[in-house]
Order: C-alpha cells, then structure tokens, then sequence
C-alpha cells in the first residue's frame, strides 16, 4: 500500500528568521500587486487552443505521435479548471463531491490545517502564501459535503494540493504534493500530479523537477518519474557560519 | 527561425537594487596562477561589470553567449556525435523564461581582455588580441591613461550569465549559469552564483537548489552546494512512447526526449 504521505517538505529552516523583514514584507505586496495571475483572461484564442489539442486525437486507435501547437504569447496565464473528479452518496443521503480546482483559490489556514496533518513542519504563513500566488500554477482538491435537506450548508473542506513553479518556458518543479491522510489511496495525489504535468507539457515546459522523499519514490516513478536521469541531481546550498 | 529585428525589451515584474546591495559594479576577475594548462597570452586579472540589472542584457547576445557556452535550457538536448548542440535556443522563449526568472545576473568585459578563440584558449601561434589592438578608440586610451578600470554593458562583451526562478516565498532554483571558456577558473561562475544567493538570502529565501549534470556537480560544490540534507531524491519527468498504452498518445518534444503528455482520465 503505497503512501502518498510526503514529498520533501522544501523549507524546513527554523534557525533562520521568521520574520520578514517590513521592507521585505513590502517588497512582497509589490509583487503581488503586479502579479495579474489570479485574474482569469478569458482568451480570445480559447476555444482555438483546446481544439487544436483535441484534433490531435485520431478516430482510429492507432498510437499516433501527435505534436499538438502550443500558442506563446496570446495564452499567457494558465487557463484554470474546475471540475468534479467524484461524486458519492452515501447511506444517509449524503452527496460527497470531490473537486478538483487549478485557480489557486487557497484558504492559508486551510492549508496549514491540512499540512499539519500530513505531519509537515509548519512554515511561515505570508511566506506560504507569496508562494502559492507566486506559483505557476496550484492545483487542489475539495471535499464538499452535501447533506440533504440542508439546504445549501455544504462543508467544505481542503483536502489536496500540489503546486508548480516555472520560468513559463522551459524548467517547472513540483513542490507540496499532499493529499488528507483519510482520502489517500484512491488516486487523488495522482490526479493532481498528472494535470499538473500535462498543463505544463501543453505549454512545452519539458524540464519537470520534483524532489521526492524516500517513500514516495515508488510513487512518482509509476508517474513517469526518473530519479537522476543521466546523472542530473539537485544540490541545495547550505549557508556556511 | 529569424531572431527578431527590433531589439526585445525584457519585461521584468521584479524590482532590483534595493536593500543596499548595489544592482551593478565593477569587480576583478583573477586567474588562478597555479593552473598550468592557461596559455600565456591570457591575461591574469580582468576587469568584469556585473549587473543584476534585466535591461543590460540583450537577448540575442544571450542567446549567443549559449551558443558559446554550448549550453541549452533543455536537460536533454539534441546533440550531435561531437556533444555540440544542433540548434540554437528559441529566442521568443529565451525572453519568456527570463521574464519570469526573479533575478537575472549577467557579466561583460571589455572585448580586447577576451581571447578571439572561444574554443581553443592554449592556441599559442595565434597572435593574441589583447595586446596589439588594431585601432586605438577612446576607450583604448582611457585604459592607458587611467588607471580605473572601464567596462559597461554597453561596450563591453557578454561572457558571463546566471539565473534563478523563485516563488518568492519560499524556493528558488538556479539556472543556466554560464561563462564563455577562455574566461573560465578565473572566479566569474562562483561570483554569479554568490551574488544570486545573497539577493536570494536578502529576500529571506534559503532554500535554493540547483539542478547539475554530472560536470556541473564539483562547480556547485565548490559554491557551497550539496546533497539535500533530507536524503530526497531528484526525480525528472520522462515517460515516453509506451506499447502497454492502448488508444492514442499526445507527446510533446522537449531536447531529445518525447515526453507523453498524462492522458485526460473520465470522471467516475
């Protein structure tokens, strides 16, 4: 039974300062005031770029090397999905949807909870939140509970995410791929690992990094992961006192 | 493909020369004496000009300095049987990942302190042009007459180049560091690196990793780089063509590789 439990937790430094800086906490709002990506540009060219996707498939079931053409400039932000991954009743009538979502909408204390119960050191919240928006692009999943009869109380609750950086043209990583301990097993961590590569190959960044924990090596190598292809490793700097 | 005729503009979101570290200035480059394969026509100590500053780099002679460098922003280019790249890097989206790197570090000299061979830097019967310029501009003169070193972005070459790509809050990763070949051992590439992780540092991120091929390992190394303390192993995304795929596969090229792009699964 694999666990989906962790990937290497990327910061993990509690001897440096948590405390930004005010001009460092300035500097931050900078950035986020330039940074448009949460506004969702409806591109003119959408329907274009899905359909040159979908035209790539074949009627027959051939395997066909298709190389589908990938639009620069016009489609700058990643297009955000939202949809319902599975739907279950339950005895009592309750409807359990799972939702999986690329708009990055991230509740941080949601977030935290969330980490914490995957056993995660706790990390910096402005920190953890200049990188979420930051991110090329946040991938998550909700639970959201419908009991009937309750008219419109859902619950709601968070319970996966992985995220993306990238220069938007070659080199992405994975970071903080995680999924609820209750709801792991079932696929969901993979879900979220492969919409988030194929959003990056359709935009041709073809450098796909993660750094994966000993026991989820197994994992993202049934993703299609290689560790050190052709003696490419990572090396991380360590600050010398 | 045509580079672009009118010079491309850099659009860059992030702010640079702040919090008292200088966004350009002038250092020395020393080769190391002990090095007996540098041939004697190299001169021992240049003056460098190295800016953190986005507008001091014009994407074609980046794109050049790639070409010198023989380096490509795909882990697994196209090469030929001698190892050099075939073909040069995409200019457009040379510009799109610079635009989205947080910080862009680049190094110029003056063109006389850099040997015209850039493959072949112990050619001895080959007149060095640093010591007999042929025309005597202003510039020359200034470095005769004043003792102060000039070199600026303008004027001088591109030879050296380093970027990181962040989330600014809590990762960065270093890419694409370079120096053209008969500027190497002289300290450039170790001075690229230690300028990204003191703005990296400056902007309270420390965690900064770096992707290295099996050559690149001893030059991080040497910077301050190692093996991640946590033990985690670096992975890259190469699924390919698979025969145990029914139905259609999408691929994606990306260098060499074929990537297959994770087909579309149906929803329960």
């Amino acid at each position: 039974m694999l666990t989906l439990n962790v990937v290497a937790p990327p910061s993990i430094l509690p001897k440096f300062s948590a405390q930004p800086s005010k001009h460092q906490f300035n500097y931050i709002n900078y950035r986020l005031a330039n940074t448009g990506r949460r506004k969702l540009k409806v591109s003119r060219l959408r329907s274009n770029f899905w359909e040159s996707i979908r035209s790539g498939f074949l009627k027959d079931n051939s395997t066909q090397v298709v190389e589908s053409p990938s639009t620069l400039e016009e489609v700058e932000e990643l297009q955000p999905e939202e949809f319902v991954l599975v739907e279950k009743t339950e005895e009592d009538g309750v409807v359990e949807q799972i939702i999986f979502s690329s708009g990055g909408d991230v509740d941080i204390y949601d977030l935290q909870t969330l980490c914490d119960k995957v056993g995660w050191p706790r990390r910096p919240l402005s920190k953890l939140d200049a990188a979420l928006k930051n991110s090329y692009m946040v991938a998550t999943l909700h639970s959201i509970r419908k009991s009937p009869g309750s008219e419109g109380n859902d619950q709601k609750k968070l319970i996966g995410m992985a995220r993306a950086t990238s220069d938007h043209a070659f080199n992405a990583t994975i970071w903080d791929v995680l999924v609820d301990p209750s709801y792991q097993g079932q696929g969901l961590g993979k879900t979220l690992v492969e919409k988030i590569i194929r959003a990056l190959l359709q935009r041709d960044i073809g450098n796909i990094t993660l750094f994966a924990d000993s026991q989820v090596v197994e994992f993202y190598r049934n993703l299609g992961f290689e560790p050190d292809p052709e003696g490419i490793k990572g090396m991380f700097w360590y600050p010398k006192y | 493909m045509a580079a672009a005729a009118a010079p491309m503009t850099i659009k860059m979101k992030a702010c640079c020369g702040y919090g008292g570290i200088k966004a350009m200035e002038i250092r020395w480059a020393t080769r190391k004496e002990y090095s007996s394969k540098v041939s004697t026509k190299l001169k021992p100590r240049i003056p460098i000009f190295i800016s953190t500053n986005p507008s001091h780099i014009n994407p074609q002679e980046l794109r050049d300095l790639y070409g010198i460098c023989n380096h490509s922003c795909h882990r697994f280019p196209k090469m030929d049987k001698m190892g050099k790249l075939v073909e040069p890097v995409d200019i457009k989206r040379l510009s799109v990942a610079l635009s989205h790197s947080a910080l862009l570090v680049s190094v110029f000299c003056n063109e006389e302190d850099v040997l015209a061979s850039d493959d072949d830097c112990g050619n001895e019967s080959e007149p060095s042009k640093g010591e007999t310029p042929p025309v005597l501009g202003l510039g020359d003169l200034l470095h005769r007459v004043v003792p102060l070193p000039v070199v600026s972005p303008s004027t001088g070459m591109l030879v050296g180049f380093g970027r990181a790509v962040s989330d600014h809050g809590l990762t960065a990763s270093i890419f694409d560091v370079m120096v053209i070949p008969s500027l190497r051992g002289m300290g450039i590439g170790t001075m690229i690196v230690k300028r990204i992780i003191r703005i990296l540092t400056s902007r309270d991120i420390y965690d900064i990793a770096a992707l290295c091929s099996a050559n690149e390992r001893l030059f991080f190394k040497a910077c301050g780089f190692g093996d991640d303390i946590m033990g985690s192993t670096t992975m890259m995304y190469t699924r390919t063509l698979s025969t145990h795929i029914e139905g259609d596969q999408m691929f994606k090229y990306a260098g060499r590789k074929l990537l297959l792009v994770p087909p579309l699964r149906q929803s329960s």
